[in-house]
């Protein structure tokens, strides 16, 4: 086995136009980020942060008319090695002034075309994908069994619909839905919020994929629900060794599963570690951003030191339609010392690695 | 487990049928107080021409039984009419429900045919413009789909015959006569309504909403994620549902297309014998056509629910 | 086939700032441009022939210049089947539907308010009613019924107007209804009434004017559209204005005679000026209505 990451995302870039402004927003501005094989990488961050469209780059699910992916995605199974982005750039003329996008000339059809052929034998076959809301994401004039089933006549060699059927079964009850024969012929209308989001680890699984990326997949469950499926997750990824990347606002959520951790802020990844360095709050070094969303989960801990009150982030997630002069933090930065303050106000700092493979980006640790 | 799912749905189409029925009992007072507001004596029309002056027919309403008020005649009219009789043709003098029955599967072919080409036209344009953002096609497509539905109706025929006469050698007139064995013949006047009802913009416009609202919901995107075909996904939301509830909803206009096109190319249905009927004020005749225009017209609507409900689980909660 | 998006400002914080006009998309300002000037033709057009500013009378029959095409002498749009100026029957052509066009918004509007209004403000037994009526004059062609209406009273255009006026009244009527039912789910009516105002000013000024007018603006320019298209079709079947007064309808009727024999041009030039009228009808009315009331997708 090699030991080349399974995805290894290289400066993605990803703008939108957005109708309401009239203006390109730049969702995600720069992303270095890798995914081991077999490991778990959780994203976390604020909502606005691009985490999500993050994963929409990753997996081509960007439709929206103009808007523009660059970069580098390099996918990495041993068998198949391929930039997911490679050549997209030819479709696509942007100006830049000022820090801000002035126009951008796409063949909105021949990228969607070029797109599509990249992503062929990857969507579904090697990468497969839980959504957030997942009563939503079933088709609704289907029953979900046939849906489960229609993922293994796609993507493995099995092409008879009994026994399609039969191994749609099978992972119904692996995600251990109860009375799966029956479940298999309800319409998504049907099931409650937990068995839906079953229902699509189901899916998911159903194509044996080499990647898992559950967006937010607990978000809008009952806490009770929301457990049980981070446990069916935990489960998944000890039985079949899978490679997940799990992406939530929720730090509890994220810290239960992951190997990996990258906290991302306005488009930009600010800190990107092993679970263990990000994510405790004992350790010297963090991104004050890190700081503070680890300050602002309600725990007991927390509340120990604190008092009652939680401390919650001051000042708004910032705009993302011009490129920040400086660190896109520094607003709402709480930590920043005099002696940093003019680098932090007019030099975005670099992703700098102070040890072991942990990074940050920040002037105080440079 | 079958049982259950279907018994919403009988629920569902007895509730609609019932509607239906309601709202064609509603068509009928208003097409018969219209009539019976007309001056003169217009129900003595209804009953084969009763003349003479109104205290000799008032004498012989009160010797046959028939009622005066407008209510009463109303439920004697529509008794009648439960029963299949409809009165006489003051013209022809034959039964009107034969006259109407027969008018009405021409005027059918007619009307079916044309929305088969309105769909053939409208549904490549609405799911091409839909998919495809912003371009400079989807305005040209527009601005054809604006332009042939603002053409008067009557012209695009003239220009037909003028076209298939000069052009291809035929008259395309007079369905029914000694060469009605041309093909060209039907399909002319049923291409010219189709292409000219003034529906395609319209359909346009209501199927390119529901498609690029389809595939922006979340499951279109699984289907994606699955490396689906996503036209498969997309079919009975984005496709099926959108053309029957435009076919149940635009059923009325096609009809009032259908009145002018037979009138220009003398195509023996409906809309002739309405026009007929309205210059001889021919009312057993003329309420027999609204009649059966306003039941084609819910029963296409009925169509849609039954598709609807069918193909929707959704709808079957209601 | 390449699609091109430009920021129209640098500072984008002043978007909000911009004017309608700006903001909008250029398609729907061309498609409102036309509309309008589409809408001042036949008011001019109208005015001339109720001022008789006409370039000659309507039947003045020019015998040497029988369907002459645009531009011969001084008939500056030709001559029909028997010479008179096509110019001027189509600017008189305009008096046919204008007024009864009218007349069919007015109903149309007037009494779809009042429903619309009765049943959303209201709600309960109204609503029931209204929806009912609405379903009834929907399973009716228009047509259909503009004959029966002509078989009981005499082909007259005011009363098929007012006819047709009265079958667009539920349509109006449910789009004013979704409208006051979406402000009741924003709580905006209650919050009218827990400021204490009268009912009168919460309907006539706050619903209607403020939230119904560009709704009913976009409803009289599709009626319009409508009135043009039915009294065309009337005029051609012989119940609407009769030859030699001109109508649009009955120009194309009798013109269409000679376009068998290859004479295109008495027909084809009212079929133009309905083409071009009830097009702009249309544009404005889309165009208005993706304007002001943002009907634009994403």
């Amino acid at each position: 086995m090699s030991t080349n990451p399974l995805i290894k995302i290289e400066d993605l870039h990803t703008f939108f136009y957005s109708k309401a402004k009239q203006a390109f927003i730049r969702a995600v501005d720069g992303i270095s980020m890798e995914v081991p094989r077999g490991k778990t990488l959780g994203i976390v961050g604020e909502s606005g942060s691009g985490k999500s469209i993050t994963m929409m780059s990753v997996l081509g699910l960007i439709s929206a008319g103009p808007g523009v992916i660059r970069g580098k995605v390099i996918y990495d199974n041993g068998r198949i090695k391929k930039n997911l982005l490679q050549g997209l750039d030819d479709f696509v003329d942007l100006q830049e002034h000022d820090g801000t996008i002035m126009q951008v000339d796409k063949d909105l059809y021949g990228w969607q075309q070029h797109s599509e052929q990249l992503m062929k034998n990857i969507r579904g076959n090697e990468i497969s994908i839980i959504f957030q809301n997942p009563k939503a994401a079933f088709n609704p004039f289907t029953v979900i069994g046939e849906q489960i089933a229609e993922m293994v006549l796609l993507h493995t060699r099995i092409n008879d619909p009994v026994a399609a059927k039969a191994k749609a079964l099978y992972w119904l009850e692996r995600v251990k839905m109860d009375a799966p024969e029956v479940r298999y012929y309800n319409y998504p209308g049907a099931l409650s919020g937990g068995m839906a989001q079953r229902a699509m680890v189901a899916m998911a699984l159903a194509s044996e994929p080499a990647l898992l990326i559950a967006d937010e997949p607990t978000t809008g469950l009952d806490a009770t629900i929301q457990a049980k499926v981070l446990q069916l997750l935990a489960e998944i990824k000890a039985d079949l060794g899978i490679t997940i990347m799990i992406i939530s606002h929720d730090i509890g959520v994220i810290s239960s599963l992951s190997d990996y951790v990258a906290v991302m802020y306005g488009g930009t990844v600010l800190e990107y570690g092993s679970a263990k360095d990000v994510l405790s709050t004992a350790y010297e070094k963090k991104h004050p951003y890190a700081k503070a969303l680890l300050a602002s989960i309600p725990g007991l801990e927390n509340i120990e030191k604190n008092g009652a009150r939680l401390k919650a982030i001051k000042g708004e997630v910032l705009d993302t339609i011009r490129v920040v002069e400086g660190c896109k933090f520094a607003s709402r930065c709480d930590c920043m010392t005099d002696s940093v303050k003019h680098k932090c106000n007019t030099q975005q700092p670099p992703l700098e690695d102070i040890g072991g493979g942990h990074k940050i980006r920040c002037w105080l640790y440079q | 487990m079958k049982v259950s799912a279907i018994k919403p749905i009988t629920f569902v189409l007895v509730k609609e049928i019932g509607m239906t029925v309601l709202l064609l009992f509603g068509v009928s007072i208003i097409a018969f107080l219209i009539i019976l507001a007309s001056p003169g004596d217009p129900f003595a029309q209804l009953y084969g021409g009763l003349s003479g002056s109104e205290a000799e027919r008032k004498a012989l309403y009160e010797s046959l039984g028939i009622p005066t008020t407008w209510y009463g005649q109303y439920f004697s009219w529509l008794g009648n009419v439960l029963q299949g009789d409809l009165g006489n043709s003051i013209r022809s003098g034959r039964p009107v429900l034969a006259e109407v029955v027969s008018a009405g599967i021409n005027t059918l072919y007619l009307t079916l045919g044309a929305l088969i080409v309105t769909l053939a036209v409208a549904a490549p344009i609405a799911i091409y413009t839909a998919i495809r953002d912003n371009t400079r096609l989807t305005i040209s497509f527009n601005l054809f789909a604006y332009m042939i539905s603002a053409i008067p109706v009557f012209w695009l025929g003239y220009l037909g015959i003028y076209l298939s006469t000069h052009l291809f050698g035929f008259f395309p007139l007079g369905l029914g006569s000694s060469d009605s064995g041309n093909i060209a013949k039907f399909l002319l006047p049923i291409f010219i309504l189709g292409m000219g009802s003034g529906l395609i913009s319209e359909v346009v416009r209501h199927m390119r909403e529901q498609v690029s609202r389809v595939m922006n919901e979340e499951y279109i995107r699984t289907a994606r994620a699955k490396g689906a075909a996503v036209w498969k996904h997309a079919f009975k939301e984005g496709f099926l549902i959108p053309v029957t509830e435009i076919m149940a909803i635009k059923m009325p206009f096609i009809i009032g297309g259908a009145i002018i096109i037979e009138q220009v190319f003398n195509w023996p249905g409906m809309g002739r014998m309405a026009w007929q009927a309205a210059q001889d004020r021919d009312f057993p005749v003329i309420l027999g056509i609204t009649l059966a225009a306003a039941i084609l017209v819910r029963l296409s609507s009925l169509l849609h629910k039954i598709v609807f409900v069918s193909v929707n689980p959704r709808a079957s909660h209601l | 086939m390449k699609i091109k998006y430009i920021q129209h400002t640098k500072d984008v914080s002043q978007y909000s700032e911009l004017s309608l006009l700006k903001r909008s998309d250029k398609t729907d300002v061309v498609f409102v441009g036309y509309g309008l000037f589409i809408l001042s033709m036949v008011l001019i057009s109208y005015l001339l022939g109720v001022l008789g500013w006409l370039p000659f009378t309507a039947d003045d029959m020019d015998m040497d210049l029988m369907m002459a095409l645009p531009g011969t002498g001084s008939h500056i749009l030709g001559t029909d089947f028997l010479g008179r100026d096509m110019l001027t029957r189509l600017i008189l052509g305009i008096q046919a539907y204008f007024l009864p066009g009218l007349l069919a918004i007015v109903v149309a509007l007037g009494l779809g308010t009042f429903m619309g209004v009765l049943s959303g403000y209201r709600g309960g037994y109204a609503e029931t009613v209204i929806t009912y009526i609405n379903n009834v004059t929907d399973s009716l062609p228009r047509l259909v019924l503009i004959l029966l209406v002509v078989a009981a009273f005499k082909p007259d255009i005011y009363i098929i107007m007012f006819v047709v006026g009265l079958t667009n009244a539920p349509a109006v009527a449910s789009l004013v209804k979704d409208k006051i039912t979406f402000l009741k789910q924003k709580n905006f009516l209650e919050a009218s009434v827990a400021l204490g105002l009268s009912t009168r000013t919460i309907i006539f000024k706050h619903i209607l004017w403020y939230n119904c007018r560009t709704l009913l603006i976009i409803q009289a320019t599709l009626g319009m559209a409508e009135a043009i298209l039915i009294e065309t079709s009337l005029s051609y079947l012989g119940f609407g204005v009769q030859e030699p007064t001109p109508s649009w309808g009955n120009m194309i009727q009798a013109g269409a005679n000679y376009m068998m024999r290859g004479d295109f041009w008495p027909s084809t030039a009212p079929a133009l000026a309905i083409l071009l009228t009830v097009l702009g009808f249309h544009l404005l009315g889309d165009g208005l209505n993706n304007i002001l009331e943002g009907k634009r997708r994403k």
